[in-house]
């Protein structure tokens, strides 16, 4: 706690009206296997710290990765002085925090088998199994499986007295087989993202038995025919699929930095604006969308954010109407909240903290109600599995989306596999569309550990999650 | 060449402690100044210098790769016992390639003195202007102003050995009053290419020329694209064109070299003879910068190869560094006469694939699109959604504009496209 305290009491000496230092080391380790041929097995460590000061209305943020007592002190200094330059441009009196006690905490991720800890041999040698039963398949021209595992270890301590200990674990597999043919090329992929879980998570998923499964399809779906041109149609789609769609469609929109503007010059701003809380019909009323820093498993839960708010749940679409945001102590305050939902995070060390998507969910259905009951009750659909093709314009209103399996209903049955099916839709249209939603048993989360936002750009991580879900009368068709 | 002090010593201490049959290491450093600000005032504003040391070593084709972000000798000793004892435990690599053996590179200068030395105040300074601005127009501003020096050391046991160092500048602003919204961004590598007051004008003319717009349904029809929206859009070749991918037939470029894939108005190439263009000594695990042709007046001519790849098939390594897209000399009023009516799209938003096979991808358009008839712009129009398979469009180039710099890496020309595929509208 050394370097916490010397940082700390230098920043209180030069007057300032707030400050953290958040020391991080992000440990990592990739495995990327591509046709047999391991194309990559790394081990990474980035370790440094971030100091954020807060002075006259203005932030200055300075990172460093030397450790001695004089460079901490030193990278305070700068951060102060770019605080004090950055004053010069603000608006009114600038940024004011929102109200928060200070703790002395620790939190770290339930890991039954540390990624680190498990032998190289075991992990590629299930790697290359897989690979190789996938490759089995003449079809299969390319198979390829990638393992992230990371573990970030923060020490975090801020003027107002916080002192936090905080370790984070995620394993992260991806696999891909594509089939070729003479006309056409399709994948298939087990993608369920990122679980904060050690390599146990890869041992539950069974992806021995899941590679002929990934193959199979592959080549059934470059074997299939897409559909005409889109009309409207139902649409099912699944847990994997659905954390895409909540994610642009519903995250994004929902961080109040985007619907202050603060993202307008990149990522885009927000149709959600502060006058559509609390009456704005965001979805139908069977459409509960939850944050939850607290998810088990969810890759946002690390018992506080980059502010040293605590883990919350709460709604950000209630019955169907647009609740609340996602918020961070910066962000707050400017709709007159006086507390963060603890929503501020940086990626490394280096990254200063912005307001995130937080663990986001849809609330499985309340009624009893399965997969295969809710294909039964479908007359004219498309069940879509996984992700595709995502795009989604800067105001978080229009989009398309494709997928990664496809498959035709007609009368209540599953009859054919399609390939090339895109879908668009916007918000309001597509969350009111909301008809019907499996229950809890069919509810899975999906974690995604790529959110691209901010200049300069981070990778946040995030988990999602929702059942089988129906949307009623969307546009669905082939592309083109 | 060896040129800065620490990487030697880095490297020094490498060579002797290194046990491994071969080693690849490299040292990137670089040292930022990334200030942004957001309706009118500066929300974000770091300083700090990152590295990333990356060490791979092969005992056979065993490989093991670590990297670290510290210089000192304990971690450099820890990195290599990482990398040497993942090698050891990991299985063989059966595409395993040794590290590039040594090269006679050229030498390209992309430092420059006057972008080192930008002041903090000098960057504030840049935004009070912008914020000013947009305070004349009733409007909010927002954007990013940023500086960097970077270093890079690459060798390897086999001899190759390069050191880069590259500084840049860049600054991007979206103006935004109600229903109007434009950007402009401009990256160099020489701080004397840059000039505030000129992008505050191009800014303004932009967003002078924008207003409520009119409902305008999604169809087929010439597009003039500004060069942001060309750079956006045609920047996923890089990301489609692959040797590998198009013989394993899973690209749109499969059995396509040599032929005419591509409009006869498109030419895509890495140059190296552009002094405001960046060009490493090398790129990839070291493969020699060249002026190499990607395509020629639409004929496809060479495809990325690895290093792996091109030993294995008889085929020359390849990789792109710089995007450099031919240009004409048609202006943007000589283009809206050439056809009777258009949409002029300053920039594109939110391109992603749809079928990687064909190559046809879907987007958005953004910053403001304006409709034009008869040789004049007549108004601003509400914003689409496109699909479009890339090489295809490219044969209905209609004409080519003056190239311009639009970021260190790029230089494109506005283009006149016919029948661009607009397939919904947007709600704004």
């Amino acid at each position: 706690m050394d370097y916490l305290n010397i940082a700390m009491e230098c920043a209180d000496s030069m007057g300032v009206d707030y400050a953290d230092i958040r020391i991080q080391k992000t440990h990592s380790e990739m495995i990327y296997l591509r046709n047999l041929s391991l194309k990559n097995t790394s081990d990474s460590v980035v370790y440094g710290y971030g100091i954020r000061v807060l002075k006259n209305g203005a932030w200055g943020f300075a990172h460093n990765n030397i450790f001695n007592k004089e460079t901490v002190i030193a990278t305070v200094k700068k951060a102060y002085e770019i605080a004090c330059i950055s004053a010069q441009v603000k608006n009114g009196e600038g940024i004011k925090l929102a109200t928060e006690r200070s703790y002395i905490a620790s939190y770290k991720t339930p890991v039954k088998l540390n990624p680190f800890q498990v032998p190289l041999k075991e992990k590629v040698d299930l790697m290359l199994e897989v690979n190789k039963t996938m490759l089995n398949y003449s079809l299969i021209k390319q198979a390829m499986f990638w393992v992230q595992s990371r573990t970030d270890e923060k020490l975090f301590a801020s003027t107002i007295g916080t002192r936090l200990d905080i370790s984070t674990t995620f394993v992260c597999p991806y696999v891909t087989a594509t089939a070729v043919t003479n006309d056409d090329s399709q994948s298939r992929s087990f993608n369920i993202g990122g679980q904060a879980k050690g390599w146990e998570m890869l041992l539950e998923n069974n992806l021995l038995e899941k590679a002929p499964v990934i193959a199979e399809e592959a080549i059934m779906k470059v074997n299939a025919d897409s559909l005409g041109p889109e009309t409207r149609r139902d649409l099912l789609l699944d847990p994997i699929h659905l954390g895409l769609t909540m994610h642009e469609s519903v995250g994004h929109p929902t961080e109040l930095d985007r619907v202050l503007g603060w993202e307008a010059d990149f990522a885009g701003i927000s149709f959600a604006t502060p006058e559509k809380l609390k009456n704005y019909r965001y979805g139908s009323k069977i459409v509960n969308l939850s944050g939850d820093n607290t998810l088990e498993g969810g890759l946002a839960t690390a018992g506080f954010d980059d502010d040293g708010v605590p883990g919350q749940k709460w709604s950000i679409v209630k019955d169907g109407i647009l609740n609340e945001y996602g918020t961070t102590r910066e962000t707050a305050p400017f709709i007159g909240e006086q507390q963060s939902r603890g929503c501020n995070r940086a990626t490394y060390y280096y990254d200063f903290p912005i307001n995130r998507i937080p663990n986001l969910y849809l609330e499985p259905g309340k009624k009893t109600l399965t997969p295969q009951e809710l294909i039964s009750d479908t007359e004219d659909g498309v069940y879509i599995e996984g992700q595709g093709s995502f795009s989604i314009d800067q105001h978080r209103e229009n989009f398309q989306f494709g997928g990664d399996m496809f498959w035709e209903i007609k009368n209540g049955k599953k009859i054919r596999p399609l390939k090339k099916i895109i879908y668009k839709s916007n918000n309001p249209e597509f969350w009111n569309s909301v008809d019907a939603i499996c229950d809890k048993r069919f509810w899975k989360p999906y974690g995604v550990i790529n959110c691209g936002k901010g200049q300069p750009m981070q990778a946040g991580r995030m988990t999602h999650g929702a059942s089988l879900t129906r949307f009623r009368n969307i546009r669905v068709g082939g592309s083109q | 060449m060896m040129k800065n002090e620490l990487f030697e010593r880095a490297n020094e201490f490498v060579k002797r402690n290194c046990n491994a049959d071969d080693y690849s290491f490299a040292i990137y450093s670089r040292q930022s100044h990334e200030t942004r600000f957001a309706q009118n005032a500066i929300t974000q504003h770091i300083a700090g210098t990152n590295f990333h040391v990356h060490f791979s070593v092969s005992y056979g084709n065993k490989t093991g790769t670590a990297s670290i972000n510290q210089l000192n000798e304990e971690s450099l000793k820890k990195m290599i016992d990482t990398a040497q004892q993942i090698a050891v435990l990991n299985q063989p690599d059966t595409e395993f390639i040794a590290t590039q053996s040594e090269k006679k590179l050229k030498e390209f200068n992309n430092y420059s003195e006057e972008t080192a030395k930008i002041s903090t105040e000098q960057m504030v300074e840049m935004i009070k202007k912008c914020v000013k601005n947009a305070k004349e127009k009733d409007a909010v501003v927002s954007g990013m102003t940023e500086k960097h020096i970077s270093k890079y050391f690459f060798t390897t046991k086999n001899g190759f050995e390069s050191y880069d160092c590259f500084t840049s500048f860049s600054h991007s602003m979206t103006m935004k009053k109600n229903e109007v919204e434009t950007k402009v961004s401009k990256g160099v590598k020489n701080f004397s290419d840059f000039d505030i007051d000129e992008q505050i004008a191009q800014l303004n003319s932009q967003f002078d020329s924008l207003h409520k717009p009119k409902p305008f349904e999604a169809q087929k029809i010439p597009v003039i694209l500004r060069p942001a929206a060309v750079r956006n859009l045609y920047s996923f070749l890089y990301w489609m064109m692959n040797r590998r991918d198009a013989d394993e037939g899973v690209s749109p470029f499969s059995n396509q070299i040599g032929k005419q894939f591509f409009g006869e108005n498109f030419s895509l190439r890495s140059i190296t003879g552009d002094s405001s263009i960046f060009v490493p000594s090398f790129s990839s695990d070291g493969i020699v910068s060249e002026d190499i042709d990607w395509i020629n007046k639409g004929i496809l001519k060479n495809l990325p190869t690895t290093r792996y790849y091109a030993d294995a098939h008889n085929l020359k390594d390849s990789n792109p560094f710089n995007f450099y897209i031919d240009g004409g000399d048609v202006t943007e009023k000589e283009m809206m006469k050439k056809v009777g009516k258009g949409l002029i799209i300053n920039n594109f938003w939110y391109i992603r694939f749809i079928d990687k096979k064909r190559g046809e991808l879907t987007g958005m358009t953004r910053d403001g699109v304006l409709y034009f008839e008869d040789g004049e712009i007549k108004h601003s129009v509400n914003n689409f959604r496109w699909n479009e398979v890339l090489n295809e469009t490219t044969q209905r180039i209609l004409s080519l504009g003056k190239n311009i710099q639009l970021d260190a890496q790029t230089r494109v020309p506005s283009m006149l496209i016919d029948n661009f595929n607009f397939v919904d509208t947007s709600s704004f």
